[in-house]
C-alpha cells in the first residue's frame, strides 16, 4: 500500500517537474490572492494619461478592487479586473456595467473587458516585462493582440 | 399478500427488527463526504490554476484539461487500489466529483480485462458509467432546449 502511494507521488512529481521554467516574480505569482495593482500600459506614450483615467473609471465601480489596463496603438483597449470574492456571484453584471461605463466615457475606443484571471495574469506579466526591459512598440502591440485573442477563446 | 394486511407474527418481527437494527450514521457520513469531496474539488481547483499559470489556458478553457487530469489521477488511484478504500470511507464524497466517474469506468475495465479487449474491456467499460453519459447528455439537451425556447419567446432577456 505504501509502496503504491510512493509510486503515485513519484510519478506525479515527475509529471509536474517539467513545468518549473516560467520565471515569474513573487508578486506575479501571488497576484491570484493579493492586490497587485499593475501600472496601466500604453503602447503610445501620449496615451499615458488616458490609460490612467480608464483605470480610475474601472476602479470606481462597486466590487472591483484590482484593474489592469493595456491600450493598443489604435483603438484597442484591454481591461482586466478582479472582483471581491463574494461579488463573484454578480460578476457578469459588474462586467456589463463596466463595459457600459467605459463605452460612455471613452467613445472612440473599442474595449475588451475580461474578468478572467488568466487575462489579468498576462497583463501583469506584460507590465513586469515592460518595466524590466525596454520593449518595442511592435512587441507590446503584438502581445496585446495575443491576449485579446486569448480572451475571446471559448473552448 | 398486500402491504397492510400483515399477520401478527410479521408485525411482531418488524418490532423486533427495529430494536436490533443498527442505525446508519447519516450525519457522520455526510460530514465525511463533505470533507473528502471538498478536498477532491480543491485539488481540481489547484490543477486548474496550474494550467492557467503554466499553459495558455484561460479560466474558461482550463476546465477541459482539468477534467482529463482528474480522471487520469483517479485512474492511477483505482489501479493502485487506493480509490476503493477512499470510496468505502467517503461514499458520495468520492463518487459525485468527476473522479468517481473515472473510477467507475476504470474499475469496470479492470474487472473485465480477462474476457479480452473487445468483448471484455470494450463491451463492459461503460457498464456503470454509461448511465451517467446517457442522462448527462439527455439532461443537457433538455436544458438547452428550454433555454432556446425561452430566448426565442422573451427575446434574449434571460441571456
Amino acid at each position: 500500500m505504501e509502496k503504491r502511494l510512493m509510486l503515485f507521488i513519484f510519478s506525479l512529481s515527475v509529471l509536474l517537474f517539467g513545468c518549473s521554467t516560467v520565471n515569474d516574480t513573487p508578486e506575479t505569482r501571488s497576484s491570484l490572492v493579493r492586490t497587485s495593482n499593475p501600472n496601466p500600459i500604453a503602447v503610445n506614450n501620449k496615451d499615458e494619461k488616458l490609460v490612467g483615467d480608464i483605470k480610475e473609471t474601472a476602479l470606481s465601480i462597486d466590487g472591483i478592487y484590482d484593474v489592469a489596463v493595456i491600450k493598443g496603438e489604435a483603438k484597442d483597449c484591454l481591461v482586466a479586473f478582479k472582483v471581491h470574492h463574494l461579488e463573484r456571484f454578480r460578476m457578469k453584471k459588474i462586467e456589463k456595467q463596466l463595459t457600459k461605463e467605459l463605452q460612455k466615457q471613452f467613445k472612440d475606443l473599442s474595449f475588451t473587458v475580461s474578468s478572467d484571471f488568466k487575462i489579468f495574469l498576462e497583463a501583469v506579466r506584460l507590465n513586469e516585462k515592460v518595466e524590466k526591459e525596454n520593449l518595442s512598440k511592435e512587441k507590446k502591440e503584438k502581445r496585446l493582440q495575443e491576449i485579446i485573442k486569448l480572451s475571446r477563446e471559448k473552448t | 399478500m398486500g402491504k397492510n394486511n400483515k399477520t401478527p407474527e410479521q408485525k411482531q418481527y418488524e418490532k423486533l427488527e427495529q430494536q436490533h437494527e443498527t442505525k446508519r450514521p447519516v450525519l457522520k457520513n455526510c460530514i465525511k463526504a463533505f470533507f473528502v469531496g471538498g478536498t477532491i474539488c480543491a485539488i481540481g481547483q489547484a490543477v486548474s490554476y496550474f494550467y492557467i499559470y503554466f499553459f495558455n489556458f484561460t479560466e474558461q478553457t482550463a476546465s477541459n484539461p482539468t477534467v482529463a487530469t482528474m480522471i487520469f489521477f483517479s485512474m492511477l488511484l483505482t489501479g493502485f487500489g487506493v480509490y476503493d478504500r477512499l470510496g468505502q470511507f467517503a461514499g458520495a464524497g468520492s463518487a459525485v466529483p468527476v473522479t468517481g466517474f473515472g473510477n467507475s469506468v476504470i474499475s469496470a475495465a479492470i474487472e473485465h480485462r480477462t474476457e479480452g479487449f473487445v468483448l471484455g474491456v470494450g463491451g463492459n467499460m461503460f457498464k456503470l458509467a454509461g448511465s451517467v453519459i446517457l442522462f448527462g447528455v439527455f439532461s443537457a439537451f433538455v436544458v438547452a432546449l428550454i433555454k432556446t425556447i425561452v430566448i426565442q419567446w422573451f427575446g434574449g432577456g434571460f441571456q
